[in-house]
């Protein structure tokens, strides 16, 4: 057998967005992968220390779009702790109802994505309807299908009255057996669970020597959710599982994050349930941001999303950092590539849930 | 619930004999964000072996060139120029000189490491102790000046390498930003290159 070097992307079929991967193969096996990053790189944290603290909600918002909730969020936590904002419970309860929202959304496409390359084109299919009932939920009471501007500095921009809580209630009603028939169906189909068990594996001791976050550390056994170690928002106060398995593979990834949605929708029920009365928002003003440095921590889809912002007495920010789920997770890439099949390469890669919008920035 | 160690301040010093501040803090959720500023940036290695002894992870790294602060008024004839503004540990807050921050998790706390490193200065790479640190210090070698020491991988990892580097320290055109794609000069490179079509 012969070693070759295969090309994968920047642009490919594949792929969601671009990323080069260098895979050196000898027959049809992978020996060593090299990537290549840099493609959508777009210069945003030399763009956010140019505008000022409140334009920064809409700017970080558009980083990525599948955890574009996450990002604003985050953000604004890092500037509330340096100005001393206390949230109102209600904001926090939206604000945990918005993350969860577009937590079912997110998994449910990448799982959807992991039929398709396996070649189930009809549960593909399925899946991206189920989730699609998401999509209207978020058109509906935030008036976007993806940027849903959800927050802004010390609440959110958006409150739910009986009626869409009632219109909320009976989406969750209806996806709840569909999304459960489709965690039995990863359970069980032959088709999938043989593209998936065993493959991709990530060790207990690699996703720890790593750093990795998420559900690709949680499907590697390691029991680290920020809603639970770090709670913001409202997670303090609601009962949040923490979904763990051991095996590390692509089918374990993708059972926790088809657990977790099922997870979310009951922790949209329990925000719904003990929904407070009250302000969205600490300040109906611009309130002042002193000098000053915080850390954010929240659970974006894909795992920890950190924020680190630094206030001189300037209205823009001197410095504002962030690390996204990602960014620790494309270097696990390399150890589940290897000795891999060539034809289980898309799937190892789609299994991370990469986010190269996220990682570029 | 915190799981921070008490003794904390105690451990970082002990791993730091050039000196360290500290400070945490509390929120009402009962999480705890922790600074630790070291005197000299030489500890930053043993700091990192004590801390992954500790079990903490390295979350990301961040690094800006802190504003210089504003000048001092002018001294009266004859009295000496005011002493210049330094971090701790003695660094002149000059506006070029790096300030470097750690960010570890543990179990859900977060510690912050801060270091300073004058211009044209260097630090040592934490990769070797963190696999995370890999990425993050590529990335500062890149918007930077700033030299990682025995970076076992020292590549580019998201700019080209055929572009100049140390991005954030200097105005770069929009022009050049976007590759020429806005106007006619891409195009006039390539015939430069390949020669019109015949």
């Amino acid at each position: 057998m012969s070693n070759f070097t295969i090309p994968v992307g920047p642009l490919h079929v594949a792929l969601e967005e671009p990323m080069y991967f260098r895979i050196d193969v000898h027959g049809e096996t992978v020996n060593n992968v090299t990537i290549n990053a840099g493609h959508v790189h777009r210069g945003i944290e030399y763009l956010i220390t140019k505008r000022n603290v409140f334009q920064n909600v809409v700017l970080t918002e558009r980083i990525c779009s599948l955890c574009s909730n996450s990002h604003p969020q985050a953000y604004s936590m890092a500037i509330e702790q340096i100005a001393g904002i206390k949230v109102p419970p209600r904001a926090e309860y939206l604000r945990a109802i918005a993350d969860e929202i577009k937590r079912v959304a997110s998994h449910l496409f990448n799982v959807g994505v992991l039929a398709h390359l396996v070649g189930f084109e009809s549960l593909f299919m399925h899946v991206m309807e189920v989730r699609e009932r998401m999509q209207d939920v978020k058109e509906s009471i935030f008036g976007n299908r993806m940027d849903i501007g959800a927050n802004t500095i010390g609440g959110v921009r958006y409150d739910i009255d009986p009626e869409r809580i009632g219109y909320l209630r009976a989406q969750l009603d209806a996806l709840v057996p569909d999304v459960e028939e489709i965690i039995d169906l990863y359970h069980t189909d032959n088709s999938i669970l043989r593209r998936t068990r065993g493959i991709g594996v990530l060790s207990h001791a690699d996703a720890l020597d790593c750093g990795v976050v998420g559900p690709v550390a949680r499907a590697a056994g390691v029991n680290y959710d920020v809603r639970v170690k770090a709670p913001y928002a409202a997670y303090d106060r609601l009962e949040v599982p923490v979904h763990v398995l051991h095996d590390g593979d692509v089918w374990s990834r993708a059972m926790i994050r088809l657990m977790e949605a099922r997870t979310a929708i009951d922790l949209i029920r329990q925000c719904l349930d003990a929904l407070p009365d009250g302000p969205t928002v600490a300040t109906a003003e611009r309130p002042a941001i002193p000098p000053g440095e915080a850390i954010a921590k929240c659970e974006a889809p894909r795992g920890e999303l950190i924020y680190y912002v630094r206030m001189t007495d300037s209205p823009k920010p001197e410095r504002v950092k962030w690390r996204v789920p990602s960014f620790l997770n494309w270097d696990a890439l390399g150890i589940m590539l290897k000795q891999a099949k060539v034809s289980d390469i898309a799937i190892i890669v789609n299994s991370i849930d990469p986010c190269i919008s996220c990682t570029e920035r | 619930m915190s799981i921070m160690p008490n003794d904390i301040e105690a451990r970082l010093l002990e791993a730091a004999p050039a000196g360290i501040q500290y400070r945490a803090t509390t929120d009402d959720k009962s999480v705890v964000t922790a600074w630790c500023t070291l005197s000299s940036a030489d500890n930053l290695l043993p700091v990192g072996r004590r801390l992954k002894d500790m079990g903490a992870r390295l979350s990301t790294i961040t690094v800006f060139q802190p504003k210089a602060p504003p000048a001092p008024p002018k001294p009266k004839e004859g009295d000496p120029p005011p002493p210049p503004v330094t971090f701790f540990g003695g660094i002149v807050s000059d506006g070029k000189g790096y300030e470097i921050h750690y960010h570890f998790d543990i179990d859900g706390d977060t510690l912050t490491v801060t270091a300073h490193v004058g211009t044209g200065g260097s630090i040592d790479s934490l990769t070797p102790l963190y696999r995370a640190a890999d990425w993050p210090e590529r990335e500062a070698m890149e918007l930077y000046s700033l030299v990682v020491r025995n970076h076992p991988n020292p590549q580019r990892l998201f700019i080209d390498s055929g572009i100049e580097g140390a991005v954030f320290e200097r105005l770069i055109p929009y022009s050049t930003l976007v590759n020429s794609a806005a106007s006619k000069s891409i195009w006039e490179k390539i015939m430069a290159q390949t020669g019109a079509p015949s």
